[in-house]
């Protein structure tokens, strides 16, 4: 059983390093990206301040449209852009040292060895010399003359007028290897600190969802089987299609026309996780629960009716192929009872397809709920995934794309424990 | 099992006909799926000519003993019919004219004469105007009738999943067919590839390839076969990896039958019985998603008449509840027939008789 798990997971790797490498692509050829929205920000911020002084002649050199190459180079380094783009992936994986705290150094021509300010030690300022060779090899002392062993330098340009530029840095490594996912663009905080509180709002719907999908479901096709041709089953059929025909956002929005107060019936909120926070603040405690289930009632019905037919049906189909089975007939012949036939035979078998399905739902809560939030303007995590893609804030993508891979492997592990549960003559081998 | 079937559903004279034949009669007994079907049918041909049944231009018109057909030619200038308005002639107020004046000039207008892109510019169009004789189901926040726009877009999202879903399958039939029967180093390099392909978030893919290249109807069904032909591979893979174990194919091998003629001639037959029943309900999915994808302004570009970008107007205007329930219903019962439809088909297909003892 554990190795089982073990190649289980051995497996997840090479699926996990091409779906992330293929993502980290894309988003780095897809136009509009971080850099080329700095370069903007920083162009437009030129453009204004042109306007009003006329000191800007330094920054904006022909109206305004071309950045200073020093700047350039600035920016590029900040989001990690001068580095070729298989580097870039290794630094985010944490497999490739990350460059930081690192400041510009220039030598002359005919200098080879300066001193730089690096920062503070101890409260004390920082300088190292860096001594340069003929072949451009740097070599780093601390201020007491020994070599330093924190400190890195290379030379990046040797222009035309043989001055030499390039930085000093220290090396660090972290990425997702080390549990380090980087720093949102747009919210300028860790990744995990955007995403933690959104990932357990989408949680609540999502884990609230299966089960009630779980818990209707199962008796509804037990009931559908065994009444299979009657007018419940016919009328249980038409809800059951209806719902299958439109998708659960879709019909999210017509219950928030009809009881969210705009047209007919004012019964629900028209959106948002909770109450707004000043409210939300002065509630007691059985006044929140109250509120939070005030808000969640209309977005978990529209999260769970995409999945009620499915579900359903193959309870239903899977109970009566099992009632029609020889073994079922047997059990008859030999006198048990109905019930024990039903409830001790043939269910025991027919929920196995079912039990294997619930690693995929899992799956499933957040692919699908990003429309919902959208409906119901609740600010959960397929949410923040899709404005991360308009924003191109990448490392919040990447994560996102990480987390759901890492649910797509607990899901799959957890369908195969159902599926042994259900399911005794299932061995792992 | 077939046997068993045929006994219990046939008379005598069915006992000859092909499989195809009894499949379609079995069908037909279906009344929920064999009724939507017909309708269904009928609702997509005439949607080819909408432009001569709902528009804003007439389909025939006589000016000066001269005979014009707007409908089907296009633009023609307001002045040109003796109309003092700046660009295109309007054709509404033009008839209401000749016929107050009683001028010999006649004009046919279509059943619906409100185009789905005439918005608020031309002359008499207001923004959300409630449903009524004018308007069946009222007008949209650029004035265009949200009546006529619902059956272009029906049109539409009919072609695009209907294209979207035989490209998609003749793509996943080939590459599952070839996985599942050659199995070894092709079947593991490719379960492979759509292992990572079926682990990337799709959503996020179609939008920053939006963002890209501007979509169009067939690019967007380019996207889309990109990001969907997997789910296919799945089945048919499946299919073709237990056929290829059986007599029949060992047979044909041992009399020295090529590859070819295995995969297309003997294998492929008996494997499409569960891809077939599968498609209504990938039209349903594509119908779907394409809605989706107009919601979130990723779909087909705009003034294309689509039910997602009318929803999504709705959802900002809360209290202009037509412009909700106008695109959700017409999704609703489009989806509901061609379900019935996978049902029927599902049950012509594979019927199972479920005999039960009590």
């Amino acid at each position: 059983m554990a190795t089982y798990f073990l190649r289980r997971m051995l497996l997840m790797i090479p699926t996990f390093i091409g779906s992330t490498m293929l993502v980290f692509i894309i988003l780095q050829l897809a136009p509009g990206g971080p850099l080329e929205q700095a370069i903007q920000r920083v162009q437009m911020g030129a453009a204004a301040q042109g306007e009003g002084g006329g000191d800007s002649a330094d920054i904006s050199s022909g109206g305004g449209t071309a950045l200073p190459e020093s700047a350039m180079n600035e920016l590029k380094r900040y989001y990690g852009f001068d580095k070729p783009i298989w580097a870039r992936y290794l630094i985010w994986l944490g497999l490739y040292p990350r460059e930081i705290r690192y400041r510009e150094i220039k030598f002359e021509s005919d200098e080879f060895e300066i001193e730089k300010r690096v920062g503070k030690l101890n409260g004390q300022v920082w300088k190292v010399k860096i001594h340069r060779d003929e072949n451009d090899e740097l070599t780093i002392y601390e201020s007491d003359g020994s070599a330093s062993e924190t400190w890195y330098a290379h030379i990046e340009k040797i222009t035309d007028a043989d001055l030499h530029t390039g930085i000093v840095y220290q090396r660090e490594i972290s990425g997702i290897f080390t549990g380090d996912l980087g720093s949102s663009y747009t919210y300028q905080t860790p990744v995990t600190e955007v995403m933690k509180p959104r990932f357990k709002i989408s949680m609540f719907f999502g884990l609230t969802g299966i089960f009630l999908t779980y818990i209707i479901c199962i008796p509804l096709g037990i009931r559908k089987a065994l009444s299979h041709g009657s007018s419940f089953d016919f009328v249980s059929s038409v809800v059951i299609f209806i719902a299958y025909s439109v998708p659960g956002w879709a019909m999210g929005g017509v219950f928030l026309v009809l009881f969210g107060g705009g047209s007919y019936w004012d019964i629900f909120p028209l959106g948002g996780f909770h109450s707004p926070v000043d409210i939300w603040e002065g509630l007691s405690l059985w006044g929140k629960i109250v509120d939070q289930l005030h808000h969640a009632i209309l977005p978990i019905f529209a999260w769970s009716i995409g999945s009620f037919a499915t579900l359903t049906v193959l309870m239903k189909n899977g109970l009566l192929e099992n009632l029609s089975q020889d073994y079922i007939r047997t059990s008859y012949a030999k006198g048990l009872s109905e019930k024990r036939v039903v409830w001790l035979h043939a269910i025991r078998n027919s929920v196995i397809p079912i039990a294997s399905g619930i690693g995929h739902l899992i799956g499933i809560v957040f692919a699908g709920s990003y429309f919902i939030e959208r409906v119901f303007n609740i600010d959960g995590f397929g949410k923040m995934g899709f404005q991360a893609v308009l924003d191109r804030d990448y490392p919040i993508v990447l994560a996102f794309l990480v987390v759901g891979v890492l649910i797509r492997l607990v899901g799959n592990i957890l369908s195969d424990i159902a599926l042994a549960t259900v399911d005794p003559r299932i061995r792992f081998k | 099992m077939m046997i068993f079937k045929k006994k219990n559903t046939s008379d005598k004279d069915k006992i000859s006909l092909s499989i195809i034949k009894k499949r379609w009669l079995k069908f037909k007994t279906m009344k929920r799926g064999y009724y939507s079907f017909v309708i269904l049918i009928i609702l997509y041909v005439i949607s080819f000519c909408l432009p001569l049944l709902i528009n804003n231009r007439p389909v025939l018109l006589s000016y000066g003993g001269s005979i014009y057909f707007p409908a089907i030619s296009g633009y023609v200038p307001g002045s040109q019919f003796g109309q003092d308005v700046p660009g295109e002639a309007n054709y509404r107020k033009l008839k209401e004219d000749w016929k107050n004046d009683e001028s010999e000039n006649w004009l046919i207008m279509p059943l619906y004469p409100f185009s789905p892109f005439e918005d608020i510019t031309v002359q008499g169009n207001a923004m959300f105007e409630q449903p009524s004789k004018r308007h069946f189901l009222g007008t949209d926040d650029t004035g265009r009738d949200v009546f006529a726009r619902l059956c272009y877009a029906f049109n539409i999202s009919i072609s695009f999943a209907l294209v979207l879903a035989v490209i998609n399958f003749f793509i996943g039939i080939s590459i599952g067919g070839a996985m599942g029967y050659f199995g070894g180093k092709f079947d593991l390099i490719f379960q492979r590839i759509i292992e990572i392909w079926s682990s990337l978030p799709m959503l996020f893919v179609i939008i920053i390839i939006a963002s890209i290249i501007t979509p169009s109807f067939f690019i967007l069904i380019f996207i889309y076969t990109i990001v969907n032909w997997i789910g296919i591979t799945y089945y048919m893979r499946a299919e073709f990896y237990r056929e290829k174990a059986k007599d029949y194919v060992a047979a044909a091998l041992s009399m020295g039958q090529s590859n070819t003629k295995i995969i297309f001639k003997h294998i492929l037959p008996n494997s499409l019985v569960p891809i077939i029943t599968f498609f209504p309900f990938a039209v349903v999915g594509y119908i779907t998603a394409l809605v989706g994808l107009d919601f979130l302004g990723f779909g087909m570009p705009p003034p294309t008449p689509s039910w997602g970008q009318m929803l999504g107007v709705g959802l900002q205007n809360m209290s202009k509840s037509w412009m909700v329930f106008a695109p959700v219903g017409a999704q609703f019962l489009t989806l509901l027939m061609v379900v019935f439809i996978g049902e029927g088909v599902r049950e012509a297909f594979d019927p199972k008789v479920y005999s039960r003892l009590r």
